[in-house]
């Protein structure tokens, strides 16, 4: 049987190895904010071509499986909302869960977890590898600041993807979900539009992407802190690969519910 | 080639120090590593520290070039202490620094040519064609001209480790450190790496501080040679003092004799049984 000391040691030990994470995390966030405010007066300007690479990685890169993704997720809601809606007679009204939803909702949390698998892995990766090549020593000896180097751009490229993605998973998943409602209602294509346009409001919309915005931060943060804390050869590369897109998905999941608490109710 | 231009004792003596190390000590943990470390590198000299696995070498050389804070005991580069320094200063400290790790560290995402380019692009304002031009130079000092275009995974060990040398001089430092330079090496290529230390301590006038287990290598680059033993400083001197050391341990080490093990075979299994 199992030693109930031993197992509150365990507990103790994981939650203080968390909070510990969660305050690396926390510091590495404001430090890459001072040096993206002000790297430029100590003569250590986060570069914009960096930016405009990780950008283009992270953003542009996944536009192909993103557009794939978006159109999915717009057909099955329309499916299903035109089912569930169908049970008591208001297919008419599938228009307004497809818009709200899609645009409140799936659209940030599903490119969250594109990102994530995508280039948080990466992230993380590619720091851990860093890492163990003593890359990153190669930095701070030279007299490079690692976070300025290497964080600030993927914070910044993430902050500013990850809404541009959730806009074009809203636009990709509504025009498809429009495509078969108004296939299966006989309804015109440009009236399912207006009927969702009238829904919508700006805050709706603002909604999924300050979300989006805040998926980019938590991915970028667990990818880095999981990349730099990497124990081990190769073997300790993919372990920290794993466990930073496990990490994401988790957090994007349970950040998207206390997102949607504090702002709707 | 070999050390022919190697100051004397006096000369040495006379130049100002580069790197001062006082009463260092450093501990993981509960296990001390170092052991009340004192060391001293004059300017233009080549000091080689060595020692067997786990002496300490690499955790003092992390202390030189400011990768660990001295915990107690001071250290000195170029005249500033590195516990003192931050920010700003720090950093122009570490630009007159040059370090080549001991795999290269090399950018894997970057040409070799970029990898060298990098401190300069960093850290200072020089245009493209500038930054071409002193990159090209130091590749060329390192038998590397034509080889920029590559990447370091298309690189050679020999020419991963001058590669590194060439990233490390870029900024034309007053001082430069190498992470056992010709380890994983034959012993031709070892023998061309020494060369072109030596190479550029004679042109930059620079001093250099070697992390090294080849005993070869070090009569042959240092103008002094310190050997660690169990975080403590068995020998710290002239290369022929060193060689004709008497202590035993330190002929071991040139000699690589392995030490004899004091065991008694009954105490050896009562503790395997766990009693």
């Amino acid at each position: 049987m199992a030693n109930p000391a031993k197992i509150f040691e365990q507990i103790g030990r994981r939650t203080i190895a968390g909070l510990d994470e969660m305050g690396y995390a926390a510091a590495l966030f404001c430090e890459a904010i001072y040096w993206t405010l002000t790297g430029w007066r100590q003569r250590q300007p986060v570069r914009l071509n960096s930016v405009m690479a990780a950008m283009a990685e992270i953003g542009v890169a996944a536009m192909p499986i993103a557009t794939l993704l978006a159109a999915t997720i717009g057909l099955m809601l329309a499916i299903q909302s035109l089912y569930s809606l169908g049970l008591f007679g208001a297919e008419a009204y599938a228009y307004i869960g497809i818009a709200l939803s899609v645009v409140r909702e799936f659209s940030p949390m599903i490119m969250g977890i594109l990102v994530a698998g995508r280039s948080g892995s990466a992230i993380a990766a590619r720091l851990a590898t860093m890492n163990i090549n003593q890359e990153v020593d190669a930095l701070m000896v030279m007299g490079i600041n690692p976070v300025r180097f290497l964080v600030s751009p993927v914070l910044i490229a993430l902050v500013i993807m990850m809404p541009c993605l959730a806009m074009w998973a809203n636009l990709v998943s509504i025009l498809a979900a429009g495509l078969y409602v108004s296939a299966e209602l006989n309804q015109s294509f440009g009236a399912y539009l207006n009927d969702t346009m009238d829904i919508l409001k700006t805050e709706d919309v603002w909604h999924g992407l300050g979300k989006a915005a805040l998926f980019g931060i938590i991915i970028a943060l667990v990818g880095v802190v999981n990349g730099s804390l990497v124990k081990g050869g190769a073997e300790g590369v993919g372990r920290v690969t794993t466990r930073s897109v496990v990490l994401s998905v988790t957090l994007i999941v349970v950040a998207d519910m206390v997102f949607a608490y504090m702002t709707t109710r | 080639m070999t050390a022919a231009n190697r100051p004397s004792a006096e000369e040495l003596r006379s130049r100002p120090k580069v790197i001062e190390v006082d009463h260092l000590d450093f501990s993981f943990g509960t296990r001390q590593v170092l052991f009340d470390i004192d060391l001293d590198v004059r300017e233009g000299e080549i000091m080689v520290i060595m020692g067997g696995s786990g002496s300490g070498k690499t955790t003092l050389l992390r202390h030189l070039v400011g990768l660990m804070p001295p915990q107690p005991g001071r250290v000195r580069l170029l005249g500033r202490d590195l516990g003192q320094l931050k920010g700003r200063k720090l950093l122009d400290l570490k630009r007159r620094i040059g370090v080549a790790f001991q795999f290269g560290a090399l950018f894997s995402s970057l040409s070799v040519a970029e990898n060298v380019k990098l401190p300069l692009r960093e850290l200072t304002d020089l245009e493209e064609r500038t930054m071409d031009i002193m990159a090209n130079m130091k590749l060329e000092v390192c038998n590397l001209s034509g080889f920029g275009h590559l990447m370091p995974s298309d690189l050679s060990g020999g020419m991963m480790k001058r590669a590194s040398i060439a990233r490390a001089i870029v900024m034309d430092p007053k001082l430069v450190f190498l992470d056992e330079p010709s380890s994983g090496l034959d012993p031709v290529v070892s023998s061309a790496l020494d060369d072109l230390i030596l190479k550029l301590r004679d042109a930059m006038d620079i001093s250099v501080v070697v992390v090294s287990h080849d005993v070869e290598s070090a009569f042959k680059i240092a103008d002094r040679i310190t050997i660690l033993d169990k975080g403590h400083i068995l020998i710290s001197d002239r290369v022929e003092a060193v060689r004709n050391s008497p202590n035993e341990r330190v002929q071991n080490l040139l000699h690589r004799r392995s030490e004899q093990i004091d065991l008694d075979p009954t105490e050896y299994l009562r503790r395997l049984a766990g009693d």
